[in-house]
């Protein structure tokens, strides 16, 4: 196989190496222009997310494939350490979207905070790392691209280096990250134990007869507990509020729109082959005396329970919260409880809904963070009454945040609407209890209307308090100039904003296209699995 | 063909955007919207294809169909598909004679009226597209863009109590909707059916057991039976209509509740009948149940909103009563039910709305011989106390006559309980007009006159479709039995 052949597969991975390169690079050679680290992340995430569009086949731009169609949803050969799915292929484009659109706005940031060209190195590092989760086929190469990932992100929470709380946020991070790694890891190795290999597709393959049931269960066990980490479910998500609350806010959207998803995608490589497989009729000898088990009914019903009590603690916080973005954080635990119903029932079209109900939180949870982290940098207060009268004196961002937590609350004619529909289809469809997990996906929809509503009610309908208003030249970073253009805002965030706040509607209202695509994904991903 | 139903959803789109805009002109934006869109629903009636003898098949027909593929994955098909039979048609009438004759009640709105105007049209929007959606999805679209606005018009415009009524409305009906929404996704994917719409639901849900088709059942009965409201879940409909705001308790009343009726019938009764047949005694105890407690607690009330409020609860029993009779004639009393109730309960909650305004107060006991001071006022009372007890020539009695001669023809002389209830009922309504219209004066402040030119306005429309119908029933029922199903004659 000459380098061409071997390496044309990873453009879209190269072209971010080349960036992460080039932007440290420049760093050391004190080219420290945040116009141009920014220009080069976009233009390479731009690109990158180019090529896997073309690569999933999308017409205008099919031509630009690199990867053989027959290499796509190809049956595995041997134990490759990676393969291309069109549903990992789907998710790097949702992670390209997530980290174009953090990138674009941050170019708003100001100029002389420290260390910013090193953000955009550290966002294009974490962003390659994601790209390979998505192509990940060995539990070992899984956790490790998990791992590219969250070592810049660590960095990433505190790399303004002034705010304390910033920094006690990326050492909680830090510590949480380390036991959910190691948790993950010996998770894997109980199951290397168990099943002889760490190839997914291996494992998939002979989930259904393996002898040690109870060294499987409790593989599969640590490694929920330590993705569950990642994912923020309920009870593994108290970090996760501390976090997205101390760092700035642009990495925040960063995290909860984008590096999270790396675990959901996680949990969709390692649980569907053995929810798929049904049995694991353990004949042989059995080292804890446990007779033959139904891996797959055991492990749903755990992931069920988890996604339930997700989204419900996480929504009952949420509605506690009196912090803009700690309100953000609790919606995106619950949130993630919704995704984790499609992991649980694991038929493709609950794949399907959950990955729809991914890039539409991309777009309304990314998109909230990024319009909190322009409003703090008018001067407004961290807490949901500094937001008073926003709306009527700030319309763009008011309408564009409006529509992201209509979008979050599930009203029709946004693109969480119909994500939470197709999701919560999917369970109903495929009976059982999961119907139940429908009725508590749709009743927990109803609870978080209060808290979305609440914020819109400051918004649109409260006069501002005299007390804080709203400076008249926003200036950023508390002292002297420069004043961004743009409404205060910039215009790199300006356009990120628009751009989601147009996607949210047209998604909405037509998801035809990208949720087809995304459904064809979701059945060859089954397929495969199973 | 020329899509009707799409322009008349179109029309009140554009209707209720320009009017949120219009500023100082909403409420003429609010009244050509409405003047249009009446004049659509007569367009839509003229072209109507299903006059009697409407050839009937197993999928039911409907008039002026449109559908368009919206979502289309392999298990999941949703399309916009919209059209009408003679059901709906009769509720869309009502939905263009209320809008208009709130918006004109309404014409003296201060309190930020574009906001008020948009929201009344955008509530008659929603429900209109309940009525004409034959998809699973776009039905609960328009089923929930109803509850939106009416909570912002309890909410904004209400009573003293506004905020706790807002609230207890949205949580009920919400909560309610979800279980119907579950109960239709259900429906859809036990029964195997090819798509969301109706005319496949229709055809499939036939095959389920007659086991599920109960279970089913119960669940859409409780999501529609919320906004009916049935006992023991109607608590939040004395509380709304106390609360809201006039205009808002007529669309309340007049429309909201019928949605419950006609999402009944169209999504359970008529897809679900073995469904239907063995929850048959579930229904009856609770329409006898609503009938009964709506009367009996209208006894004790003091307020005339509230009195109006909890005969509402006990019609909309008499319709379910109807409904669960699972015979044609049933149906057809049922919506002759709903249409009646929503022009004459809009009639009376304009009236005391209008009592509230010249005299200050709604309570009976502090009220006295208002009629040399409001003598058109009085009128109003006293056609819409009649026409709710069931006068001929008045609309309610051919209602009322046809329920309980299909009452009689299904149940035979348990007939005689709800009968029993509408004189106690009707007794009531005499002795309230007797010490609120006549006797001497009681509570009447000295500047106390007549209702303003607009209420009157809005009432006399009312007053019109209440006495034209109530001589000429047949034009209702024409429209009604030429919906092909359950075999109308």
């Amino acid at each position: 196989m000459d380098l061409a052949t071997f390496a044309g597969p990873f453009v879209p991975e190269i072209l971010l190496l080349g960036a992460t390169l080039l932007i440290f690079l420049l760093d050391v050679l004190k080219l420290r222009r945040l116009e141009l680290m920014g220009g080069i992340a976009i233009a390479s995430l731009l690109l990158a997310l180019l090529f896997v569009v073309a690569d999933l086949g999308f017409a205008p731009v099919a031509a630009l494939a690199t990867i053989p169609a027959s290499r796509i949803n190809a049956a595995p050969t041997g134990t490759p350490l990676y393969a291309f799915s069109s549903l990992g292929l789907v998710f790097q484009g949702i992670f390209l979207l997530a980290a174009f659109l953090v990138a674009l706005a941050s170019l708003s940031r100001p100029a002389h905070e420290r260390g910013a060209p090193i953000f955009y190195g550290l966002v294009t590092l974490a962003t390659l790392g994601m790209l390979l989760v998505a192509i990940a086929s060995d539990l070992i190469f899984l956790l490790l691209a998990i791992e590219v990932v969250s070592i810049p992100t660590y960095l990433l929470v505190a790399y303004t280096r002034k705010d304390v709380r910033a920094l006690e946020a990326a050492m909680k991070f830090y510590v949480v990250g380390a036991l959910s790694t190691t948790l993950s890891f010996f998770g894997a190795s109980l199951l290397f134990g168990a099943y002889g290999t760490t190839n997914l597709y291996a494992i998939a393959a002979v989930a259904g007869s393996v002898g040690y049931p109870t060294l499987v269960l409790l593989g599969y066990g640590f490694l929920i507990a330590g993705l569950a980490f990642k994912v923020t479910l309920v009870p593994f998500h108290a970090w996760a509020v501390d976090v997205y609350d101390g760092a700035p806010s642009d990495v925040s959207a960063f995290l909860a729109g984008g590096t999270k998803k790396i675990g959901l995608f996680a949990f969709f490589l390692v649980f569907l082959g053995p929810i798929l497989a049904t049995h694991l009729s353990g004949t042989s000898e059995l080292p804890f005396g446990v007779g033959p088990v139904n891996l797959g009914p055991i492990l749903q019903l755990t992931l069920a329970v988890l996604a339930v009590l997700t989204m419900t603690v996480g929504n009952l916080l949420a509605l506690l919260q009196k912090e803009m973005k700690r309100m953000l954080a609790y919606s995106s635990i619950s949130q993630a409880g919704y995704m984790m119903i499609g992991v649980a029932i694991g038929s493709s079209p609950a794949l399907a809904g959950a990955t729809l109900q991914i890039l539409a939180h991309v777009l309304m949870k990314g998109g909230a963070f990024l319009v909190v982290a322009g409003v703090g940098a008018l001067g407004v207060g961290p807490l949901i009454d500094d937001w008073k009268g926003l709306g009527v004196r700030r319309p763009f961002l008011g309408t564009a945040f409006g529509l992201m937590l209509l979008s979050l609350a599930g009203v029709p004619l946004t693109i969480g609407f119909v994500s939470k529909f197709v999701l919560f289809s999917a369970a109903v469809d495929a009976r059982g209890y999961f119907v139940w997990l429908a009725v508590a996906g749709l009743l927990n929809s109803a609870l978080s209307v209060f808290y979305y509503a609440r914020v819109l009610k400051v918004m649109f309908f409260d006069a501002p308090a005299p007390a804080a208003p709203l400076p008249a030249g926003a200036v950023v970073g508390g002292s002297g100039p420069p004043i961004l253009p743009a409404g205060g805002l910039g215009y790199g965030r300006a356009a990120a904003i628009a751009i989601i706040a147009v996607a949210i509607v047209v998604l909405g209202v037509y998801p035809q296209p990208v949720l087809g695509a995304i459904q064809t994904a979701a059945q060859h991903f089954v397929s495969l699995g199973g | 063909m020329f899509p009707l139903i799409s322009a008349i959803l179109a029309t009140l789109l554009v209707g209720t955007v320009a009017t949120f805009f219009a500023g100082r002109y909403a409420r003429w934006a609010a009244l050509a919207t409405a003047a249009v869109f009446l004049a659509e629903v007569a367009l839509l009636f003229a072209s109507y294809t299903g006059w009697p003898g409407y050839s009937t098949s197993l999928v039911p027909g409907f008039a002026d169909t449109e559908s368009y593929a919206w979502i289309s994955l392999d298990w999941l098909h949703i399309n916009y598909t919209v059209g009408v039979d003679g059901i709906s048609l009769a509720l869309i009438l009502l939905t263009a004679i209320l809008q208009i004759a709130t918006v004109v009640y309404s014409w003296g709105e201060t309190k930020r009226p574009a906001a008020y105007f948009g929201l009344v049209t955008l509530t008659c929007l929603g429900c209109f597209g309940v009525f004409v959606a034959l998809d699973v999805l776009l039905f609960f679209l328009f089923w929930e863009a109803v509850l939106v606005p009416m909570f912002f018009i309890i909410g904004y415009w209400g009573g003293p109590r506004r905020r706790y009524a807002a609230l207890k409305f949205f949580v009920y009906t919400h909560v309610a909707s979800i279980v119907m929404l579950v109960g239709l996704l259900a429906m859809v994917f036990y029964s195997g059916a090819s798509s969301l719409d109706f005319s496949s639901v229709y055809a499939s849900a036939r095959g389920l057991s007659p086991v599920v088709q109960a279970f089913l059942f119960l669940a859409l009965f409780f999501g529609f039976g919320v906004k009916f409201p049935i006992v023991p879940f109607h608590t939040w409909l004395p509380d709304a209509h106390v609360e809201a705001p006039t205009g808002g308790s007529v669309l309340l009343a007049g429309l909201l509740l019928k949605l419950g009726g006609y999402g009944l019938i169209r999504w359970a009764v008529e897809v679900l009948p073995s469904g239907l047949h063995i929850d048959q005694p579930i229904l009856f105890f609770i329409a006898f149940l609503s009938i009964a407690w709506g009367s009996i607690v209208s006894l004790a009330q003091r307020d005339l909103k509230r009195l109006v409020a909890f005969s509402s609860i006990n019609h909309m029993g008499i319709v379910l009563l109807a409904i669960a009779l699972d015979s044609s004639l049933g149906l057809l009393a049922a919506v002759l039910l709903m249409f009646a109730h929503g022009i004459v309960s809009g009639l009376l909650f304009m009236v005391s709305g209008s009592v509230h305004h010249e005299y200050g107060t709604r309570d009976i006991a502090s009220l006295g011989g208002i009629t040399p001071t409001s003598p058109a006022l009085s009128t109003m009372v006293m056609v819409g106390s009649l026409a709710s007890l069931g006068l001929p020539a008045l609309i309610g009695f051919p209602a009322e006559f046809t329920a309980f001669l299909a009452t009689y023809e299904g149940l035979g002389y348990w007939v005689f309980l709800p009968l029993g209830i509408l004189v106690v009922t009707a007794a009531f309504y005499l002795w309230m007009m007797q010490r609120v219209l006549f006797g001497p004066p009681k509570g009447v402040p000295a500047e106390a006159h007549d209702v303003p030119w607009y209420e009157g306005t809005g009432m006399a429309i009312l007053v019109v479709f209440t006495v034209l119908f109530g001589i000429l029933p047949g034009l209702l029922v024409n429209v009604i039995t030429s919906s092909p199903i359950r075999g109308f004659p």
